[in-house]
């Protein structure tokens, strides 16, 4: 964001007689407070957690450096695979429902409905939750709601808490996950919906289009922007995902749906591996750059501008 | 009240000076210049923080030298995630406490030898914190798990626990349960009684002597152990067997089974449940006044066979006083603190009365205890560890994350019926295979 900031500054002070000079007192002014938390809490401690996993880091005090030993041990470590595995799958399915709902949601709640403002606040109040709190009454409902209801009127699919099988336990995480973030993806939606021009709407009826042809053709192309957002936020939310896991499955059955930054944190601070769950959480931020960086160049593609 | 706790400091600093004129600071009597805070982080646990911040209180304006400070920290994190930063900002606490922990901790920590407290203690129970020769901490009270039952609902039954002696006899007291129309058995699945408490089974059963258990761990980590061909594991199996078989609560895997398993227990419709004299205050809560008892889970079908007849006992955590980042005063703050904790009247009415009476209700373990415990469990576990017919807690060694590997995973697949006997032996090998032997003061 913050070099986002000093782009448009800089952008701003094109036309300028004294350019340099005021560029920079005014990039002062505005950024520096900003510029310096960001250096403090996120450069150095990043580049500092860098450095540790080329030592013998333990939490404590580093002695040695060892070379690339604790990515070695990370790859050679099964379960960090499976983990990956688990988090791609989950990363995947997650994006493509948070954002079908979001979209669906956006849809309605933009409609002439006349409910459609009750509806806004209505879907978007879980967003409102924290997610711990969710996991926790998720988790109720999936071990105990579900199941004593399932006993009463002979629901076989409930009858066992979907949070004691491993591909269960995957859809009870992608449900909540939607049921939390599509509230909020569909205000960017919405925001994307009621940006379109009016004439060009109403070209189109006048052109006899279809409302299906009107989405397709129309409202679809001129929001891509809102695309990109969501896509983007879902996607960094989806490799993140932490609080709902803990509070929801814990990891659990058999430390099978652990995903990433649950394993990282068990593997550093639970087994008290440190270099190794440090080296994993670089491995993450890779991945999580590089999958963020190939999406939004795509989407970009398909924005179009006004 | 306060010029009976002066008074009776006062008493003990004399009868201490006289007699044990060389040991540590008791600095009750000893005169100061200055006060000096001494920073505790945590309560012990939270159950009893009520109870521990009382005696925190009661220590601060028993004594003028020091200002004792419980730091909450965040216990939603581990005992490593609070203490990391706080070394990483030189700001450590004094006192730490913690259990399995306790190897990463050892070289920043000082050395209990040669304290008052330190002798006060059977050597049994300080040796989970003796790493190289170094007495890194002090205990803070003993715990005991094996078979909880509901008195009441035995005694309907006909059923007396005493006379429950080998695997056999367990299963028979199971099937007069049924008969009478109750359910015999809550066997929780939650992880870390698996994984902890039913593995320890096992390994304190294992061999007879310290070393031969600690030998046993050598093997796994060397991946030189077939357990498969233990007749002890076999008979550890043979109760699991057994206790899958009479339970007859609904499985549940996650957290929410713990205080489901008290329920249970409380209810008066289930017989035994394997779990921890912890549970006591709960269950004596839940179940409005009735008794609870504690007896030996028996692996063997022999009742003259080795721990058929006793209790696993153990320490859950003990003490340590910072050596890197404080003061000498500290230090020497924080060992008057746990001194006045353990030693005097005022200290010990908080760590061993039951909290009705606004006590921690912990089993004594420093000898010369004026207070007893008052409820029923507590008292039992008294009784085994004086008849020394306890169990090592082999638990304790256990290396950082082993037993949630072994518990969550393992434990519970061969619980619900996910993997075999044989299956379950070799992942509980494959877990060991290779770990740093802490427990032989390795470091990591």
């Amino acid at each position: 964001m913050i070099f986002l900031n000093i782009c448009f500054i800089a952008r701003n002070n094109e036309g300028d007689q004294v350019p340099s000079v005021r560029a920079t007192k005014r990039f002062i002014k505005f950024a520096a407070i900003p510029l310096s938390i960001f250096v403090f809490v996120l450069v150095i401690p990043f580049i500092n957690g860098f450095y540790y996993t080329f030592t013998d880091w333990d939490g404590f005090e580093s002695t040695k450096l060892v070379g690339f030993s604790n990515y070695t041990k990370s790859f050679q470590d099964p379960t960090f695979w499976s983990t990956l595995r688990f988090t791609a799958l989950f990363v995947v399915v997650s994006l493509v429902a948070v954002n079908a709902v979001a979209f669906g949601l956006a849809l309605i709640v933009t409609s002439k409905l006349r409910s459609r403002n009750v509806l806004r606040t209505f879907f978007f109040v879980p967003n409102l939750i924290g997610g711990v709190i969710l996991g926790v009454i998720w988790q109720f409902i999936f071990n105990s709601a579900l199941v004593s209801l399932a006993n009463k009127y002979d629901w076989t699919l409930f009858k066992e808490s979907w949070l004691q099988d491993t591909n269960k336990a995957f859809w009870a995480l992608i449900i909540v996950t939607v049921w939390q973030s599509s509230g909020y993806m569909m205000i960017v939606y919405i925001t994307g919906l009621v940006s379109i021009e009016n004439d060009v709407l109403e070209a189109s009826q006048i052109d006899g289009a279809s409302p299906l042809r009107t989405l397709l053709s129309i409202k679809v192309p001129l929001m891509a922007q809102a695309f990109t957002i969501a896509l983007f936020l879902t996607l960094r939310g989806g490799f993140m995902a932490y609080d709902v896991n803990v509070a929801l499955t814990g990891g659990g059955p058999f430390r099978t749906t652990e995903l990433i930054s649950l394993h990282i944190f068990q593997d550093a601070f639970l087994n008290g591996n440190f270099g190794t769950g440090q080296s994993k959480a670089v491995v993450m931020f890779l991945m999580v750059a590089l999958a963020a960086l190939v999406q939004v160049t795509i989407s970009k593609r398909y924005e179009v501008q006004r | 009240m306060k010029k009976f706790t002066k008074l009776s400091a006062l008493a003990l600093a004399s009868t201490l000076s006289l007699t044990v004129l060389a040991t540590a600071p008791t600095a009750s009597a000893a005169t100061c210049t200055k006060k000096t805070t001494v920073e505790m982080l945590g309560t012990i646990k939270p159950e009893i923080q009520t109870e521990f911040l009382a005696a925190v209180k009661a220590y601060n304006s028993s004594q003028k030298c020091y200002t004792l400070k419980s730091l909450p920290g965040d216990r939603n994190l581990t005992f490593l995630q609070n203490v990391t930063p706080m070394y990483a900002a030189k700001n450590a606490p004094t006192i730490m406490y913690t259990l399995q922990e306790i190897p990463d901790m050892a070289d920043k920590v000082m050395d209990w030898k040669g304290t008052k407290l330190v002798k006060l203690v059977s050597p049994g129970l300080l040796a989970a914190a003796n790493v190289g020769g170094k007495q890194v901490g002090i205990p803070s009270t003993a715990e005991a798990f094996g078979l909880l039952y509901n008195k009441k609902v035995l005694a309907a039954a006909g059923i007396d626990p005493a006379k429950i002696t080998t695997r056999t006899q367990l299963e028979a007291a199971f099937k007069t349960l049924q008969a009478k129309g109750k359910k015999p058995m809550h066997f929780s699945a939650i992880w870390w009684s698996l994984g902890a408490h039913f593995t320890n089974l096992y390994h304190t059963n294992a061999a007879k002597t310290h070393e031969g258990r600690l030998a046993v761990l050598d093997q796994l980590s060397d991946g030189k152990k077939d357990l498969s061909k233990d007749p002890v594991f076999q008979n550890w199996l043979a109760t699991f067997d057994l206790l899958k078989k009479y339970n007859s609560s609904t499985t549940n895997l996650t957290d929410t089974e713990y205080p489901a398993s008290i329920e249970s227990l409380a209810s008066g419709d289930y017989g035994f449940l394997f779990q921890g004299n912890w549970t006591e205050p709960d269950l004596i809560k839940a179940a409005a006044g009735t008794d609870f008892g504690i007896m030996p889970l028996p692996i063997s079908t022999d009742a003259k066979a080795y721990g058929n007849d006793s209790i696993p006992v153990g320490v859950p955590g003990y003490f340590m006083i910072d050596a890197k980042q404080s003061t000498k005063a500290e230090r020497d703050g924080a060992i008057d603190f746990l001194t006045w904790l353990y030693t005097s009247p005022a200290g010990q009415k908080f760590v061993a009365n039951p909290s009705t009476k606004g006590g921690m209700g912990f089993i004594p373990v420093y000898s010369g205890f004026k207070v007893q415990p008052a409820t029923n469990m507590a008292r039992e576990i008294a009784k085994y560890v004086g008849a020394g017919k306890t169990l090592e807690w082999i638990n304790t060694y256990y290396p950082a994350g082993l037993q949630e590997t072994v518990g969550k995973v393992s434990m519970q697949q061969y619980f619900t019926d996910k993997i075999s006997s044989a299956e379950l032996a070799a992942a509980i090998q494959a877990a060991w295979k290779g770990s740093v032997k802490t427990w032989r003061g390795a470091a990591k």
